[in-house]
């Protein structure tokens, strides 16, 4: 099953960084696995995501999430099935990410099914400043919240098949695309 | 007592946009305010940095205009090094960047603003999006608008390396020329693409001019500012998008001023609002008079429409038709109406073309000269380009050592805060009024305002999922009495 890592942020933007910088972790560590290739940054979103996906059966992609009330350090994970209520016209340059894979499949490109594009989210503090360096709570906790990510991309890479999801960590959901939350407590 | 209508967004993505409208007793609208984040802090951030490096850092103050910031940073780089540039390197440049706007124009033309019409702008917003539009228009076009797209986007690659992240301008020219062998790969995309321009302008003329309620929407909605217009247009006053003068021209077609990049602080200054992060450029010499439309307003648009309004024709000749075509359908020009943006991207695109099409078969884009090594340093840089959403303005200052010293830029997307701030209200007048209470149609008619400047919010590129949704409260006496939501 060729798959695609992705790590999605800006570095430059304080904790937006820390999917690239978990993709540039993991990369160290995962470099030797078969059929998988990893783009450690990308900022670019809509249609222009249906180029990064074209061609793979899996994505895995790393984000920073921003949630009312959360917790920087805790995670998300869910798959691109989630996103499906969002396919509408609300996005203000591009088309959404739902809307950009829909359109992809319509047109016949050889993307990943969405419960293949797999979607880990760790809970931010600050993203609109920009700096080199992550929050202090999130670069705390980076340790933990990177380890238990990367436990479970190691076991999705084990599997060729979606069932693998959601991942062995799940210890509740919360209320957004009825994702899975881990939280540090 | 006033009552408060707030849409704001849905706080699963924190730090979006928000819209406040303020009635009036009777049910009218007082006031109205478009709030949205600024990322804040970039032009301390790059103090202290070599100059030289300002160009790769900018590509990452969003993702939707990289190319952008990175051919201003580059202009103003330049300026800090002498301005000496390898004029090979201003083509390459140049041809870059008509690429980068042939393919966001698609992107915005046939995903944002095609299902307002194609679909409709009452349709029920899980059909009104591009996945509609394919549905309407056959699968076979929407495999041409890709294919178009990425076209223009492989040209972008070829040129400079990368389609995002460029770090491909350096002082004085570029990092790679372009081949012979890489020439001829782009010619025939060229091609493919000059058809796509006239097959885009085709649709809308079958689609919206061919829809009377349509063209009585774009004239004769509420979607007209009598405010004045900027752009960049070169020597004869056509269009240019990465290099020229900056004119500045009234909604009844007189010149205000027309001045070379390194005056803009003598013409452009910043009002700043209590309520919002967010400055409002105005034209400096009139001062700031308030969100007032009128002949002495000191607001202006810097939109694809706006710089056909300040261009006395187009550069090319096929652009120049669509260009005639354009302005005799809508009243002649300037036009001052907003939604006309959309037919002025496709304009545009015209002209993005042929200019490709100019670079394709001069002998000189091959060269091996595409740059020239600068030899002094001289503290000062503004580089002025049009971002697809209006003119972009990079001013640097570095020490004797090339270390910045100071950054300021004023961004597209900026520029366009008091009108969209102003037609947000118009459009809320128009629909809200004594007895009329706003329904789900409020939301698709205000994003319809706003999409027309193809505003470029860079925290919602990246972000999952990568949209904006609103959210309407009414408040009666501060009393939350209704919600409209999607």
């Amino acid at each position: 099953m060729k798959t695609l890592l992705l790590g999605m942020g800006n570095p430059i933007l304080c904790d937006d960084a820390v999917g690239v910088r978990l993709a540039q972790d993991f990369k160290k560590k995962l470099n030797q696995k078969p059929d998988l290739d990893i783009v450690e940054e990308c900022s670019v979103g809509g249609l222009n995501l249906l180029d990064l996906f074209k061609g793979y059966d899996r994505a895995i992609v790393l984000d920073s999430f921003h949630t009312t009330g959360g917790v920087p350090g805790d995670w998300y994970y869910f798959t691109a099935s989630a996103l499906c209520e969002t396919i509408h016209l609300t996005n203000i340059h591009d088309t959404n990410f739902a809307t950009a894979l829909a359109l992809g499949k319509t047109m016949g490109m050889a993307l990943p099914e969405l419960s293949n594009i797999l979607i880990f989210g760790v809970e931010i503090k600050e993203n609109t400043t920009f700096s080199e360096s992550m929050s202090p709570e999130l670069e705390e906790s980076y340790p933990r919240y990177s380890s238990d990510i990367l436990e479970e991309i190691e076991a999705l890479l084990q599997s060729d098949v979606a069932d693998a999801f959601p991942p062995r960590r799940a210890s509740g959901c919360s209320s957004y695309y009825s994702a899975v939350r881990h939280s540090q407590s | 007592m006033t009552r408060t209508i707030k849409i704001d967004p849905i706080t699963r993505l924190e730090g979006h946009g928000k819209i406040d409208i303020f009635l009036n007793d009777d049910g009218s609208v007082k006031d109205c305010f478009f709030q949205i984040p600024e990322l804040r802090g970039f032009e301390r951030f790059v103090v202290g940095r070599p100059i030289e490096e300002l160009p790769r850092i900018v590509t990452r103050i969003c993702g939707v205009c990289p190319a952008s910031h990175h051919m201003a940073s580059a202009k103003a780089v330049d300026g800090c090094f002498g301005n000496e540039v390898a004029p090979v390197a201003h083509k390459l440049r140049d041809m870059y960047y008509h690429a980068h706007f042939i393919h966001s124009h698609i992107a915005h033309f046939y995903a944002l603003a095609a299902p307002d019409f194609v679909c409709g702008p009452d349709a029920d917003p899980a059909v009104r999006n591009i996945l509609g539009v394919v549905s309407k228009v056959g699968i076979e076009i929407g495999k041409q608008v890709i294919g178009a797209r990425a076209m223009a986007q492989k040209i972008q690659q070829i040129l400079g390396g990368r389609t995002t992240h460029l770090v491909w301008c350096l002082p004085g020219g570029v990092s790679k020329g372009l081949t012979k062998e890489e020439l001829e790969e782009i010619k025939p995309m060229v091609k493919e693409l000059s058809g796509f321009a006239d097959f885009s302008l085709q649709l809308f003329r079958d689609v919206v001019l061919g829809n009377k309620a349509y063209v009585d929407l774009i004239l004769h909605g509420p979607y007209t500012l009598d405010v004045q217009n900027m752009g960049l247009v070169d020597e004869n006053n056509a269009p240019n998008f990465y290099d020229g003068n900056v004119r500045v021209v009234d909604f009844q077609g007189k010149e205000i001023v027309k001045y070379k990049p390194a005056e803009y602080f003598d013409h452009v200054a910043e009002h700043v609002e209590s309520w919002t992060y967010l400055k409002f450029p105005y034209l400096k010499k009139r001062g700031w008079k308030g969100f007032k439309e009128g002949i002495d307003s000191s607001i202006y648009c810097a939109t694809p429409l706006a710089r056909l309004n300040v261009a006395d024709r187009m550069a090319t000749p096929r652009a120049q038709q669509a260009y005639e075509e354009m302005f005799a359908t809508v009243g002649g020009h300037p036009c001052k109406a907003l939604l006309a943006n959309h037919w002025a991207r496709l304009v545009e695109i015209v002209q993005n073309v042929e200019m490709l099409e100019r670079y394709c078969a001069d002998p000189e884009i091959t060269s091996d000269k595409y740059r020239v090594v600068p030899k002094q340093i001289t503290g000062t840089g503004i580089g002025i380009v049009e971002a697809m959403r209006g003119t972009l303005t990079h001013h640097y200052t570095c020490d004797k050592n090339g270390i910045c010293t100071s950054a300021n830029l004023i961004v597209g997307t900026t520029n366009n805060n008091a009108p969209i701030q102003m037609v947000t209200k118009k459009v809320a007048q128009a629909l809200i009024a004594p007895g009329k209470e706003p329904g789900q149609a409020i939301l698709n008619m205000i994003e319809m305002a706003f999409r027309a400047f193809d505003p470029c919010y860079s925290c919602a590129t990246h972000s999952l999922p990568g949209e904006m949704p609103l959210d309407v409260h009414i408040y009666r006496g501060g009393e939350l009495v209704r919600r409209i939501r999607r």
